[in-house]
């Protein structure tokens, strides 16, 4: 491992010694390191292989910016080498290869190359038809990236939500200014920055400065994020950031984005090769890691950065044999003037146009002069290297400002940004501004308009002027009559697959995009793009203005699933009696958020039995989870008659009465029951799931209306039960009530308060199954307590709990529907035999003008009982289809075998000729066949409703 | 025998009960509170000698030490033994004053600890910072999907919550707050260890 002196690695500690694992050998490390600088560092610059050609790959951006370095780390797919930290001990394997990596026989796709064209998936697999099914999964073998490891272990992830008035992504030299300036005028600010310190290129560049993080001393309202990475700038400041395997959730008052630039690529024929390097890739591994990437170099420039970057490889002790200036005349910047004066080659108005490979890196490179855009004239030297350093131009890092809605313009080659959404602000080079002064003074200038933007006051220095002029080549792309020269790295797209997807008509940059996939690689084009408008705007005649902007959505890398699911909330709701139902053996269902026992115990026949029980004997139900208003004041009785379809301003105190809820289109959305409690008291029930929404009508009604009456959701704070079946009432007498419960003092559908085995109850003479049944409700912390109670005073009468199956089947008996499942999005309540309930000679109620519309109209449909002709064939499910004449007529709502009539029943919507008694309908069952149903009065069972008045 | 009130909390059975941990957090379910709502709620409540806070969304403590928070300009939250109250109220003596159960519609959960505001933004996006969300403030938000009812307290000398929330969903509140918890030292207590310097109320029958 060989390592520059300090103070070159200003990241590792050398007296912290690590070992990893690539490709099965084992690599010493310091702390400190990424795979790829630990990699480089002991000569290994292949890292992996491209996707499509297998072509070789190592670091280009040591900054993670291209998908050249992705590796699988144990179970973790497509991190990449440039930013995975070195752990003792960690697993990498690199990715796209198939033998072993250094001769990887799936690079015999390149020679084939010319059979590949862009979009060739698109046309050349689909003939016959059959053939993609032969070719999909050979495809999809030969591009695979990561492998998933499905028998991974689930890892911890989670969320947190952080506050801050202004919120500052980028922490150089811009970003730093920016948050320092929104400090100092009192704003509490959030800094973020992907690396593992902050300064950004201070800690890399040329006459950087050293110690950037102790600007932040003394600023404790500046709180750091480091190694955290923004993924995405929502509407209203909404900012989503990685870090580690947490999710942050940030909502500043103010954003400044001081993301910086890229540098950009050159384009010309092998320019993958391992050992091809952008310019600030090579100083951050020498600078941050002390690791040189090569012993002899050629630096291509068209910038100071180039100059910058051969005298810092002159420093570390490199062989720079030439600097391959892009244009014709250099400037005389500092740097450039510095390089002529150590003596080093300068060739002007020259470019690398071949790079040449050796035992899988670069071996050396071809230059030609340039004879005008994209033109080169011959050959003029090949120089032995194994470094190339790119150094053409820069390319602000917009993707959040895009994400963010803001406008830009295409100023000195780069897309800059001109409009910007509210309460954002660019700053430094992301804004043009690209020298240290004016990215500071721009940082500066952003830093108060975002603490202004906040709320805090702050004078604004003036912006400084746009520097960026004369830094970016205009057409650092150079074909080459053999091709090979990749427009974009993810995807192996060369310069001819652009000019090929332009060519069979994909000339919009949106579609272009995805017939050729350059951009749809996991860099999603950051460092290409530029590249493809150009190419684009050179084969339509126009600039690269004209062609616009792809879409930059979020997330900008490396989100993960895990990020975005864990940790979960997802609430369950659990009854008072919760605990009893799993000691009794409670097979729990999901209720909406609610959980209920289904039936108790491992009997195939536990339902029936449970269905027995209750008819027979006496049974006991959970129906805490039924929803539960408490409806007060002067107009309660008023306010009931308008929402629900009966009347109430008569019902006697102590009574309790059906209500059926319509919409305003008269459909059938709720039901349950009123009990009168008082004059100004209502105790209304709810179906389970239906009760948010009665609640959530019951208060706009009300603030509507304005009626003096408050409605309170009780649901939760009621425990309730159903204790149901001939022994019912003594059952309740042993528990011990205060309440008269006799036949005469409590007959069906009366209401009284009073205490039951000790616990204030509200008790109801009703019941959904059809027997003789009390519906107690108690407070809810004690649900358990009455249980027991009930549960104990029931031993003698052979009581059993039954769950929501049998309750099921016991209210089908009786003909009673539940909402939503015997009615849908638009049953009216004549329909489904709710004529008794609607009172349409009241002055109002909600859907009565629907209903009345309805009345005048044929029916379409009615819902009847039905028994099935022969109970031995195959059962019906719900919505099984009613067909007439080969048509569909209608559907099953509900089906079960009736244990007290021993026969198949159920409930399905007719045509109304069909809905007579005797009528006659098929069912098209499982399988398609057809079995025979007969119209059959409901109910059911116990026809004229003795049992539950007993 | 007289019935038992049972929280919806299944506490471990042996909760730190020594030294008080970084971030505690305690069960208070069983202790007394109720609620009042309507648009002559402020009225009356005034008229039984409570000291109400001005304005929604702010709680105050009386001299018993017992918690009045305002929820609307309506709606009361009364954390502590307020039973004389509750004999006082009927229909015709509290006209639109009408009470909550709120002993058992929610769950009542104290938080203790100076990493506590930190530990609440693992699972509610309402800055709780003390400098943000002083002592007496109140959120009705959204706490790990749930509504809840959040009120800024000092408990036992430090940052501290005492967060109510629907009781049906109170043992899965419970496990996602000892979850966040864990990454500050934080470990439930016995509701003693809390309430010492809390309300001095004690239990009753709801």
């Amino acid at each position: 491992m060989t390592r520059l002196p300090a103070p070159w690695g200003k990241w590792i500690d050398r007296t912290k010694s690590l070992s990893f694992w690539f490709e099965g050998k084992s690599y010493p490390a310091h702390q400190g390191d990424t795979v790829a600088s630990a990699l480089l560092a002991n000569g290994q610059s292949l890292i992996g292989r491209s996707f499509k050609y297998h072509r070789p790959r190592g670091s280009y951006s040591a900054a993670g910016w291209d998908a050249n370095a992705l590796v699988q780390a144990g179970s973790k797919p497509n991190l990449s080498a440039d930013r995975l930290a070195v752990q003792d001990h960690l697993q990498v394997k690199a990715l796209n290869y198939f033998g072993c990596l250094n001769r990887d026989w799936g690079r015999l796709v390149e020679k084939a190359s010319r059979l590949l064209p862009a979009g060739f998936y698109y046309k050349t697999f689909f003939t016959p038809r059959i053939a993609w099914k032969f070719w999909e999964p050979v495809i999809r073998h030969m591009a695979g990236l990561g492998r998933v490891d499905l028998q991974a272990a689930h890892a911890y992830y989670d969320k947190e939500y952080l506050f801050a008035d202004v919120a500052v992504i980028g922490a150089g030299p811009a970003g730093l200014a920016a948050a320092l300036e929104a400090a100092k005028a009192g704003a509490e600010v959030m800094l973020i920055d992907e690396d593992q310190q902050i300064g950004g290129s201070l800690n890399w560049a040329r006459g950087g400065d050293g110690e950037p993080m102790a600007k932040l001393a003394g600023w404790p309202r500046i709180s750091l994020l480091e190694q955290a990475s923004v993924q995405a700038l929502f509407d209203d400041n909404w900012l989503e950031i990685v870090k580690g395997n947490r999710l942050y959730k940030l909502r500043a008052k103010s954003v400044v984005v001081a993301t910086g630039c890229y540098q950009m690529p050159l384009v010309f024929r092998h320019n993958d090769l391992p050992g091809v390097m952008l310019g600030s890739a090579v100083q951050r591994l020498m600078r941050l890691w002390g690791v040189v990437p090569g012993r002899r170099a050629v630096v291509a420039a068209a910038n100071e950065d180039g100059y910058a970057a051969a005298l810092d490889l002159m420093d570390a002790g490199v062989q720079v044999e030439a600097i391959a200036d892009l244009r014709a005349h250099r400037d005389a910047g500092p740097f450039a003037i510095e390089a002529g004066q150590r003596g080093l080659r300068i060739l002007q108005g020259v470019t690398p146009y071949e790079a040449h490979e050796n035992n899988n890196r670069l071996a050396g490179v071809s230059l030609a002069q340039i004879m005008g855009e994209g033109r080169c004239g011959p050959v003029f030297e090949r120089i032995d290297c194994d470094l190339l350093a790119v150094c053409v131009g820069r390319i602000p890092a917009t993707g959040l400002l895009s994400h963010a809605g803001a406008k830009f313009a295409h100023q000195a080659h780069m897309d800059l940004p001109t409009e910007l959404p509210a309460h954002v602000f660019a700053a430094g080079s992301v804004n043009g501004c690209l020298s240290l002064d004016a990215a500071q003074k721009d940082g500066k200038r952003a830093g108060a308009l975002a603490a202004k933007s906040a709320g805090f006051e702050a004078e604004t220095p003036p912006a400084p002027l746009r520097d960026c002029e004369g830094v970016t080549h205009p057409w650092p792309i150079f074909a080459h009559p053999a091709g090979m020269e990749f427009v974009d790295l993810d995807e192996d797209v060369q310069i001819k697959d652009i000019v090929a997807s332009m060519q069979d008509g994909y000339d919009h940059i949106q579609l272009l995009k995805r017939y050729s996939t350059s951009g749809m690689g996991p860099s999603q084009g950051k460092l290409f793009w530029p590249h493809v408008k150009r190419l684009m705007a050179k084969e339509k005649g126009v600039t690269p203005a004209e062609i616009g902007a792809s879409t930059i959505r979020p997330p900008m890398g490396g989100e993960t699933l895990g990020h975005l699911a864990g940790r979960g909330f997802e609430p369950v709701r659990l009854t008072a009696m919760h605990r009893r139902h799993l000691e009794l053996g409670g097979v729990m269902m999901p209720a909406g958020a609610w959980m209920r026992p289904a039936y108790y115990g491992q009997d195939k026949n536990a339902i029936e039995k449970e269905v027995r029980a209750v008819r027979e004997g006496v049974g006991l139900i959970d129906v805490s989870t039924l929803g539960g208003l408490d409806v007060r004041g002067p107009d309660a009785a008023a306010f009931l008659e308008r929402l629900y379809t009966w009347t109430y301003a008569k019902l006697a105190v102590g009574r309790a009465r059906y209500v059926l809820m319509c919409d305003q289109t008269g459909v059938v959305i709720d039901d349950g029951v009123a009990a009168r409690l008082h004059d100004q008291h209502f105790y209304v029930t709810a179906t389970t799931s239906g009760v948010d929404r009665v609640f959530r009508l019951m208060q706009w009604h009300n603030a509507q209306w304005r009626m003096n009456v408050d409605i309170a959701q009780v649901t939760s704070a009621y425990a309730a039960v159903n204790l149901a079946g001939p022994k019912a009432r003594e059952v309740l007498a042993k528990a011990g009530t205060s309440v008269d419960i006799s036949k005469e003092a409590l007959p069906y559908l009366g209401v009284r308060e009073g205490m039951v085995a000790g616990i204030q109850a509200r008790i109801l003479r009703i019941g959904f199954v059809g027997e003789l049944g009390y519906e107690i409700h108690v407070p809810a912390q004690y649900g358990e307590a009455l249980w027991d109670a009930l549960m104990t005073a029931g031993q003698d009468f052979g009581i059993k709990p039954f769950g929501v199956e049998a309750q099921r089947i016991l209210r089908l008996e009786k003909g009673h529907i539940i909402i939503g499942q015997d009615s849908d999005a638009l049953t009216h309540p004549f329909e489904i035999g709710m004529d008794w309930a609607v009172k349409m000679d009241k002055p109002f109620f909600m859907g009565q003008a629907a209903l009345r519309a309805h009345l005048e109209k044929a029916p379409t449909r009615k819902l009847v009982g039905f028994e099935l002709e022969n109970d031995q064939g195959p059962l019906p499910k719900e919505c099984h289809l009613a067909i007439e004449d080969g048509e569909i007529a209608g559907r099953v709502t509900s089906v079960a075998r009736s244990p007290a009539l021993g026969r198949v029943i159920g409930l399905a919507f007719v045509p109304p000729g069909k809905a007579q008694a005797g009528s006659r309908f098929q069912i098209r069952v499982d399988g398609g066949s057809m079995v025979g149903a007969r119209v059959t009065p409901v109910p059911f069972y116990d026809p004229k409703n003795q049992r539950q008045e007993m | 025998m007289q019935p038992r009130r049972q929280s919806f909390i299944a506490v471990p059975t042996d909760p730190c009960s020594g030294s008080l941990p970084a971030l505690a957090m305690a069960d208070f379910s069983l202790r007394p509170r109720l609620g009042f709502k309507g648009a002559g709620t402020a009225d009356w409540l005034a008229a039984q000698g409570l000291s109400l806070p001005p304005e929604p969304n702010q709680s105050v403590k009386d001299d018993q030490g017992r918690l009045i928070a305002r929820l609307s300009w309506g709606e009361f939250l009364l954390l502590g033994d307020f039973a004389a109250l509750q004999s006082a109220w009927s229909f015709e003596t509290a006209p639109l004053c009408f009470p909550l159960p709120r002993l058992h519609s929610h769950a009542w959960i104290v938080i203790s600890g100076d990493a506590a505001p930190k530990m609440m933004a693992k699972i509610c996006g309402v800055d709780l910072r003390a400098h943000k969300f002083a002592q007496g403030r109140i959120a009705q938000t959204s706490v790990a999907r749930l509504n809840a009812i959040v009120i800024a307290d000092r408990i036992r000398g430090r940052l501290g919550f005492h967060l109510l929330s629907d009781i049906s969903t109170s043992q899965y509140l419970w496990d996602c707050l000892c979850d966040a918890m864990l990454e500050f030292d934080g470990a439930p207590v016995v509701l003693e260890a809390l309430a010492k310097e809390s309300h001095g109320q004690t239990d009753a029958q709801g």
